[in-house]
C-alpha cells in the first residue's frame, strides 16, 4: 500500500479568473458555465499517484475573501503549493497576479510550490497576455506556469502534476506532526487518563 | 477592487473580533446575508497576533496621535429629514500606555535591519513615552513571531473547543497542548503536578504528599455528591476552607493558585470546587494538562470563524471604515450605515464592536482595563530537557489590591517565536499602568539582558531580550444600557476579558444570535459539498474508514446524517 501524503494547496487570484472552475474540473471532472461565486464549497480533495507516493491534495477555495482584499492569512498556512490563476483574456488580472504572489510571500510558508495557471485559453483570439510574459515572470520567482481551460479541461491535471513533481520528498525526520492537534470530534474518547 | 458593495443585507457586523467572527459565521451558516467589515487592515481586532512588522505599525498607529482622518465624503447631507444617526469613532482608543524596551544587541539574534531603527528612532524623537533603550531586530528573523495581543488558552472541554469541533471550524486551526502548569513559590519556579501520572512521578512531593492530593482531587471531581463535606465551609473562602482539610501548605498552594488558578481572596469554597471540578474534567482530553493553544496565536481563531462566515457568502472588506449608523426617527431603528465612500448599505440587524462607538456613545460607560507585557527571552523559566515546552505559570499578587499575574511562556513549536528564543505573556486586571503593574513580576523571573557576557557562572533567570507594555481596555463587563442611544436592532460586541478561557466570547456570540436569529440552531455543521455533488464517491478510498459518524454530529437533522465530515482530511 502507499503512503498518502495529504498536501494543501491553497487558490489565489482575482474573482471571476475561473479559480473554482479549475478544482471543480480537476475534482470532478465538470465545468458548470454559470458557476456562482464561490459559496459553501470551500475545500474540495483529489487523490493522485506520484511516484512511490499518493498525494492527496486539499485544495482550499478563498471563498470569496479576496474580492475587496481581505484574505486572511490563516488561509495560507501550511500550504504546500499555491494555484495562482490570472485570465490570460484580461491583462488586469495578470497585473494583480504579482500582487498575488507578493502577499503569498508574506503570509506563506517558506518553501512553498507556486503554480501559475493562465486559465480560459481556450479563448485565445481575444488573449491578452501572452504565454512569453507569463513564462518570463514564472521563470523570475521559479513557479510552474501553464495555460489553461477548464472549459475544455485543457492542461489541468497537467498543472497538478506539476506541483506533484515539485514536492520535495518527505523528509523521513519529519515524519508525523510532533504533536500537534487536530480536534475532531472522535478524539471525546481521550488516548490518555488522568 | 472596482467592485462595489452590494447595498442590502440582513446583517452587517462591524469588528472582526472573536464574538464578532463567531456570529458573523452562525448568521451567514443560517441563511442571513453578512457583511463583515473591519476598519483596521488585519482581522480580529484586538484578537489579533501580529508579525513584527505587523506590531511595527500598529505600534505607530496607537503611538502616533494624529487621527489618520481619511478624506472621506461628509455623510451628514446623506441623511434624510426623518432620519437621525449615530457617528462611529473613527480612531481605536482601546490601548494606552505603550511602551517597547530592548535590552542590547545580541549577536545571535541579528537585530539590524534599518527601517526598524529608523521607525524607533523617529518614535523616540517623538514621543517621550516610547523609551527605547536600544533597536535590535532582523525581519528574517521575527517576522516568524505571532504577537498577540491577548493570550488565551482553550479549556479542552470548553465552550471554544465545543463550538470549534461542532461547526467543524476546527478544521482550519491545529493546537498544541500546554505541557506544563507552573507554579512561583519561595523566589522559584516549580511544576505543579496535576494529572494522576505527574502526582506519582513527582520528586518534590513525599509519598504522604501524594496521597493526600489524590484523595482531595478525587474528592472535588465529585464533590457535588458529597455536600456534607463541604457545607460548612461555604460561607469561608476557599483559601480558608483548603486549610481545613488534609494538605501540607505546599499542596494547599498548588490547589489554590495553579490548579483554581484563583487567589486567598477572590473565590467561595464553592467557586473553588468548581474551578478545580473544571480543570480536573479538562485534564486528559488531549494531553496531561487542560489547555490548547492554537498554532500561530489566538489571532488565528477569529480568522476561521470569518472563513466560515464566508464560506456560506458572507462578505468580508477589511480597511473599511462605517462612518455612521442611520437611525429612522419613528421606528427608533437602525436601518442603514453610511460607509467611507458615502454609500448606503441598509440592514435589518446591525452588530457593532465597543472600540468603533465614538465618546458619545460611551459617556456612561465605565470600563475596566487589562495590563499586558510581552517579552522575548532566551530561555525557559524552568529548564528541562525538552526546550519545547509550552507553560502557564500564575504569579499571586503580593499587596492586596493587586491581581494575580498570569504568565504564558511559548516555545517556537507553537509557531510563534523562533527557535532558542521564548515567547511570554504575562496578563493581569489592571490597578495601574501595564508596566507598574507587571514589571515586578518581570523583575522577579528575568534579568535584562547585558552585553557582558558573565563567563563561567550559571546564570538561573532567563534573560530578557525585548520587553513591549500596554493596557488595553476590557469592555466585557459592561451592560448594553450603559451605552447611549442605542436601536433595539444595534447589538454591541465587547472587546476581550482578562479571563483565560475565551467562555465569555461564546457566550456573548450565542445570546446575541440567539436575538438576531431566535430559535435558529447556532453553527451547526455543515453539509458536505463534495458528497451532495458526488454520490457514491469512488476517489476516496478511506470512505469506509470516515463513515463512523462522529458524535458532534448526532444531533443533525437526518439528512445530513449520512454526509461525511467534510473537511476532515485525515479520518
Amino acid at each position: 500500500m502507499m503512503a498518502i501524503r495529504e498536501l494543501k494547496v491553497c487558490l489565489l487570484g482575482d474573482t471571476g479568473v475561473g479559480k473554482s472552475s479549475i478544482v471543480c474540473r480537476f475534482v470532478q471532472d465538470h465545468f458548470d458555465h454559470n458557476i456562482s461565486p464561490t459559496i459553501g464549497a470551500s475545500f474540495m480533495t483529489k487523490t493522485v499517484p506520484c511516484g512511490n507516493e499518493l498525494h492527496k491534495f486539499l485544495i482550499w477555495d478563498t471563498a470569496g475573501q479576496e474580492r475587496f482584499h481581505s484574505l486572511a492569512p490563516m488561509y495560507y498556512r501550511g500550504s504546500a503549493a499555491a494555484v495562482i490563476v490570472y485570465d490570460i483574456t484580461k491583462q488586469d488580472s495578470f497585473h494583480t497576479l504579482k500582487k498575488w504572489v507578493k502577499e503569498l510571500k508574506e503570509h506563506g510558508p517558506e518553501n512553498i510550490v507556486m503554480a501559475i495557471a493562465g486559465n480560459k485559453c481556450d479563448l485565445s483570439d481575444i488573449r491578452e497576455v501572452p504565454l512569453k510574459d507569463a513564462k518570463e515572470y514564472a521563470e523570475a520567482i521559479g513557479a510552474v506556469v501553464v495555460e489553461t481551460s477548464a472549459k475544455n479541461a485543457i492542461n489541468i491535471e497537467e498543472l497538478f502534476q506539476g506541483i506533484s513533481r515539485q514536492i520535495p520528498p518527505l523528509d523521513p525526520h519529519e515524519n508525523g506532526n510532533n504533536g500537534t492537534i487536530k480536534l475532531k470530534p472522535t478524539s471525546q474518547a481521550g488516548r490518555r487518563c488522568c | 477592487m472596482a467592485d462595489n458593495l452590494p447595498s442590502e443585507f440582513d446583517v452587517v457586523v462591524i469588528g472582526t473580533g472573536l464574538p464578532e467572527s463567531i456570529i458573523a459565521a452562525a448568521c451567514s451558516r443560517s441563511g442571513q446575508r453578512v457583511l463583515h467589515v473591519d476598519s483596521r487592515s488585519y482581522y480580529g481586532g484586538n484578537w489579533a497576533s501580529f508579525s513584527f512588522s505587523g506590531l511595527l505599525s500598529w505600534l505607530k498607529e496607537h503611538q502616533e496621535n494624529s487621527d489618520i482622518v481619511n478624506e472621506c465624503p461628509p455623510w451628514q447631507e446623506k441623511i434624510l429629514e426623518n432620519e437621525e444617526a449615530i457617528a462611529l469613532s473613527r480612531k481605536d482608543k482601546t490601548i494606552q500606555h505603550v511602551e517597547v524596551f530592548c535590552y542590547a544587541r545580541y549577536e545571535k539574534y541579528l537585530f539590524t535591519i534599518n527601517y526598524v531603527h529608523d521607525f524607533l528612532f523617529t518614535c523616540l524623537q517623538k514621543k517621550p513615552a516610547v523609551r527605547i533603550y536600544m533597536a535590535l531586530v532582523a525581519t528574517s528573523l521575527l517576522d516568524m513571531l505571532k504577537i498577540d495581543l491577548v493570550t488565551k488558552l482553550l479549556y479542552s472541554r470548553g465552550l471554544l473547543i465545543d463550538l470549534l469541533i461542532k461547526s467543524n471550524v476546527s478544521r482550519y486551526a491545529e493546537f498544541k497542548n500546554i505541557t506544563r502548569i507552573l507554579a512561583f513559590r519561595e523566589g522559584r519556579v516549580e511544576q505543579v503536578p496535576c494529572s494522576r501520572a505527574d502526582v506519582f512521578n513527582s520528586k518534590q512531593l513525599t509519598m504522604v504528599e501524594k496521597r493526600m492530593l489524590m484523595k482531595f482531587l478525587t474528592f472535588c471531581m465529585e464533590y457535588e455528591e458529597h455536600p456534607d463535606e463541604y457545607k460548612a465551609y461555604e460561607e469561608i473562602t476557599f483559601y480558608e476552607y483548603l486549610k481545613t482539610q488534609k494538605l501540607t501548605p505546599n499542596l494547599q498552594y498548588f490547589v489554590l493558585h495553579s490548579i483554581a488558578m484563583t487567589s486567598e481572596t477572590a473565590s467561595s469554597t464553592i467557586d473553588g470546587l468548581r474551578a478545580t471540578k473544571n480543570f480536573l474534567h479538562c485534564l486528559g482530553r488531549y494531553g496531561n494538562t487542560p489547555f490548547l493553544f492554537p498554532l500561530y496565536g489566538q489571532g488565528e481563531l477569529p480568522q476561521c470563524f470569518c472563513r466560515m462566515c464566508a464560506v456560506f457568502g458572507g462578505i468580508y472588506c477589511l480597511r473599511h471604515l462605517v462612518q455612521c449608523l442611520v437611525v429612522d426617527k419613528e421606528s427608533g431603528k437602525c436601518k442603514a450605515v453610511i460607509d467611507q465612500f458615502g454609500q448606503r448599505i441598509i440592514s435589518k440587524h446591525f452588530l457593532v464592536e465597543d472600540s468603533y462607538f465614538s465618546e458619545n456613545t460611551c459617556s456612561h460607560v465605565q470600563y475596566r482595563q487589562i495590563s499586558r507585557a510581552v517579552l522575548i527571552t532566551d530561555r525557559s523559566v524552568l529548564k528541562t530537557d525538552s526546550d519545547q515546552q509550552i507553560s502557564i505559570l500564575t504569579v499571586p499578587a503580593e499587596e492586596p489590591g493587586a491581581f494575580a499575574v498570569r504568565v504564558i511562556e511559548l516555545c517556537s513549536s507553537t509557531m510563534t517565536c523562533m527557535k532558542g528564543t521564548y515567547l511570554v505573556h504575562l496578563t493581569c486586571t489592571s490597578s495601574k499602568t501595564a508596566r507598574e503593574d507587571l514589571e515586578p513580576v518581570v523583575q522577579k523571573l528575568f534579568t535584562p539582558y547585558t552585553e557582558k557576557e558573565i563567563e563561567n557562572e550559571e546564570v538561573e533567570k532567563p534573560r530578557l531580550l525585548w520587553a513591549l507594555y500596554f493596557n488595553m481596555r476590557d469592555s466585557s463587563d459592561v451592560s448594553r444600557n450603559s451605552y447611549n442611544d442605542l436601536p433595539s436592532n444595534v447589538y454591541v460586541c465587547s472587546g476581550p476579558d482578562c479571563a483565560l478561557g475565551n467562555d465569555n466570547a461564546v457566550k456573548q456570540a450565542e445570546a446575541l444570535f440567539q436575538q438576531i436569529c431566535p430559535n435558529e440552531d447556532f453553527c451547526p455543521p455543515p453539509p458536505n459539498p463534495e458528497d451532495i455533488i458526488l454520490d457514491g464517491d469512488s476517489l476516496q478510498p478511506e470512505a469506509s474508514e470516515s463513515s463512523a459518524i462522529p458524535e458532534a454530529n448526532s444531533e443533525t437533522p437526518r439528512e445530513s446524517a449520512n454526509l461525511r465530515n467534510p473537511e476532515e482530511p485525515s479520518e
